[in-house]
């Protein structure tokens, strides 16, 4: 047996062992060429990246833990934030790059791929070249195969949201009370969870909130800070909670090959889960502690005029809403069914503005009861956040007979518990969500009172291009009521002075070529709706009678709106406009129009001379 | 010689119908000129809120004058301006175009957009019953094209009227 020897340390080997070299002097030399041996199907090479499907979320940036994504914006591609498309494509420097692939597994769109190809050399002076821009054709455009892509088993993308849980038809069908349950802790840790933080919801939200960083704190289990990054933003954090137009869904880059992430039911869970006194004490943090002396008056008491009531209050301004109605709360109280949103919620919500010291005072309209110019007189700013109260008519023949209402009136007189004779029989004008919101309402009444439910509605518009949200429908056909796409209305039809149906034609076409609203009638296709009482929902106005001629001379106007310039001012100096009067009916545009006229008006009262007291 | 009697009958009321173009289009011409002259009459009289509709109907109205008074005036349309052409029934309605509309004293956007829409219905009419009371040629072209113009200016009119209107609610 041949016995080791131990190597010394301080062994430097023989002077002759340079020369063992010499040894390969004798072998063939062995080159590999430059074109590669084919990789594996799943070999992980250099990015390809499909331009088509790329919606430039910048998830891959995320994710990478080498920092070897950044993005590039790339002009001339499309960007359009509120269809969450971004003009970002990701650019790999493959000097940071372990090809990992994470990138391509979390890719939300499913764009992103490694290829088969793994050789690029150069020269120092293009060290560049390491950086890239993948496309669909690979580094050197030479067409390699994808190795690593996206499959089912590498996907970490969650495609599916939790459930929700809801009133069964039968539970909610003869009652007002809320249908959605609302998330248990742990399915909203679960839909948080699904997240990846791209923040393209941030960029489609007309007011941008936080909801990367919120849906994050909720994932944490820190409903205190997502209750915080919530109020950067919105003081109507239950309102929207619940009845969001939530387009930061829509722009949600999870949506592309899945369910997007529940955004507004995640909203809505932080604050239910923080309970409405906290809400209050964490919002109240952030007031300031002097007051500034200028004083704000706000004509009505809607989302529009109490974010912007909120924001001044919490700059320590002086705020008083004037509410021509009962209660506050605008369109969201009176316009929007209990089902949807209860009152409850919507207090919580104004219980929070005013803890900020905004004071409200309903009951009282300007124009009859305090005059405008009053208004101005006693206040530094004024604001119009009037909203759409006015319903529109149809003018058909008959349309003003007592028993033919318009959706926002009827939709009042149930928020405020009014009685009226509930029709056995009533048709909707109307295909929005406000025709939903009033054809659900009377069929609850008419079950209540009748044992059963006779209410139809005639929208022009075909069911693919319904105006109401896809579930409003579903849900109003769960509850009996029946919906008829394609009528237009004719004439309400009379007997005897007694209204007894609605004659509607059938719609051919809805839309003209360029894609204008533009209905066209099949005269044969002629049907009269049996009914007592017919509703027409089909748009709103605002009431501007308050502001006198002078005034209405003074302002200016577009086609029929006033006219405000990007900060919410009008033409005239002392006064702003915001919310649905002037951008159309939605609350979240009307939170961030609120924000809008705060910022401007602060910046208006620095340009004012400096206040030493008021009266003096 | 009763069917004699009544073809007489037939031929004086079908002469009585008889306008030569001129008169046609000067009918035509001053229709467009009473409504130009009304939507303009009204402008100071509605709110500044809704000025704007009237203002586009004046201008409208306006180019649809212009637009016969050049017809009238072509060098090339002279020698069949005085041609007879049988008036249709519906001139009636067109007629009464001239006279002013029965409207509140504050309108608003919706009864001046139907009262708008009445007018432009009554002369797409006009236009289309005389183009087919003539024969093919330069005259029937005419026709077509005036009833052309005001089809489309209708229908532009009830898109207008539908996206104000209709807007659907929420």
């Amino acid at each position: 047996m041949k016995k080791s020897r131990d190597i010394h340390y301080d062994d430097s080997g023989s002077v002759l062992n340079p020369l063992k070299s010499l040894a390969f002097f004798a072998r063939k030399p062995v080159t590999e060429p430059l074109e590669p041996r084919p990789a594996a199907e799943r070999y992980r090479g250099f990015h390809l990246n499909d331009w088509e499907k790329c919606v430039g979320c910048s998830t891959c940036q995320k994710v990478c833990d080498n920092a070897a994504i950044t993005m590039v914006k790339v002009p001339s591609v499309k960007d359009d934030p509120v269809k969450g498309i971004r003009n970002l494509r990701p650019a790999i420097d493959y000097g940071r790059c372990c090809w990992c692939a994470l990138c391509v597994d979390l890719c939300p769109t499913g764009s992103l791929s490694l290829s088969r190809e793994y050789v690029h050399t150069c020269y120092d002076e293009q060290l560049d070249s390491y950086f890239i821009l993948p496309d669909p054709n690979g580094m050197h455009q030479a067409g390699f195969a994808q190795g690593w892509n996206k499959t089912d088993e590498n996907d970490l993308v969650d495609h599916q949201r939790q459930p929700m849980a809801e009133k069964t038809p039968q539970l909610r069908q003869d009652n007002f009370d809320e249908i959605v349950d609302g998330f248990t802790p742990q399915q909203a840790l679960l839909e948080a969870s699904r997240c990846v933080q791209c923040g393209m919801c941030h960029d489609a939200c007309p007011t941008h909130m936080h909801a990367p960083e919120y849906i994050r704190a909720i994932w944490q289990g820190d409903v205190e800070e997502a209750v915080k990054q919530i109020y950067r933003t919105n003081p109507f954090a239950h309102t929207c909670g619940r009845v969001c137009t939530h387009r930061c869904e829509t722009a949600c880059s999870l949506g592309h090959r899945g369910q997007p992430i529940a955004i507004r039911w995640l909203k809505r869970y932080a604050v239910d889960a923080l309970g409405d006194e906290r809400v209050r004490e964490i919002v109240s943090q952030d007031k300031v502690a002097s007051s500034s002396g200028r004083k704000v008056a706000i004509i009505g008491a809607g989302p529009a005029g109490l974010t912007a009531a909120f924001d001044l209050a919490k700059m320590g301004h002086q705020v008083t809403v004037y509410e021509g109605l009962s209660q506050p709360g605008g369109m969201p109280r009176y316009g929007i069914p209990y089902y949807r949103l209860p009152a409850d919620r919507l207090d919580a919500d104004i219980d929070v503005i005013q803890s900020m010291g905004v004071e409200i005072v309903c009951n009282t309209w300007i124009g009859k009861d305090i005059t405008l110019e009053q208004l101005h007189q006693d206040n530094d700013a004024v604001l119009l956040s009037l909203g759409l109260q006015l319903g529109r008519s149809t003018r058909i023949p008959g349309a003003g007979h007592k028993h033919v209402h318009k959706a926002v009136s009827l939709l009042r007189k149930i928020a405020h518990g009014e009685d009226f004779d509930v029709p056995k029989a009533a048709v909707i004008i109307g295909g929005g969500n406000v025709a939903m919101d009033i054809a659900r309402s009377l069929a609850r009444l008419q079950r209540r009172q009748f044992g059963q439910v006779d209410v139809t509605v005639t929208a022009m518009e075909s069911f693919e291009h319904f105006l109401a949200d896809p579930e409003e429908v579903k849900e109003a056909q769960e509850e009996g009521v029946v919906i008829l796409q394609s009528r237009g209305p004719r004439e309400c039809v009379m007997q005897d002075d007694k209204l007894t149906g609605l004659r509607s034609w059938g719609v051919l076409s809805i839309f003209d070529d360029k894609g204008r609203f533009a209905p066209h009638f099949d005269e044969d296709d002629e049907t009269v709706h049996v009914c007592e009482m017919v509703v027409e929902a089909i748009g709103q106005m605002t009431d501007v009678e308050l502001l006198g001629e002078a005034l209405t001379e003074q302002l200016e106007w577009q086609r029929g709106r006033l006219q405000v310039d990007d900060h919410c001012r009008t033409a005239v100096d002392w006064l702003w406009a915001a919310g649905d009067m002037v951008k159309g009916p939605d609350v979240v545009h009307a939170v961030a129009d609120g924000h809008l006229v705060a910022n401007s008006m602060q910046a208006y009262f620095e340009t004012l001379p400096k206040l030493v007291s008021r009266g003096d | 010689m009763i069917q004699q009697a009544e073809g007489f009958a037939q031929a004086a009321e079908k002469l009585a119908n008889m306008q030569s173009l001129e008169d046609i289009l000067h009918t035509a011409s001053s229709f467009e000129q009473t409504a130009r002259d009304f939507y303009q009459s009204m402008i100071p009289r509605v709110s500044k809120r809704i000025r704007w509709l009237v203002e586009e109907l004046a201008e409208e109205e306006q180019r649809h004058y212009d637009l016969l008074q050049s017809l009238i005036n072509r060098e090339d349309l002279k020698q069949q301006v005085k041609s007879k052409i049988q008036t249709p029934e519906s001139d009636g309605r067109f007629t009464d175009g001239l006279h002013m509309p029965v409207m509140p004293e504050k309108p608003d956007d919706q009864e001046i957009m139907l009262y708008a829409l009445g007018r432009e219905q009554a002369a797409m009419e006009q236009y289309r019953a005389l183009a087919k009371n003539t024969e093919s040629g330069d005259i029937h072209e005419l026709f077509a094209f005036l009833a052309n113009e005001e089809t489309q200016h209708k229908a532009e009119l009830e898109k207008l009227y539908y996206e104000i209107v209709h807007s659907g609610g929420v």
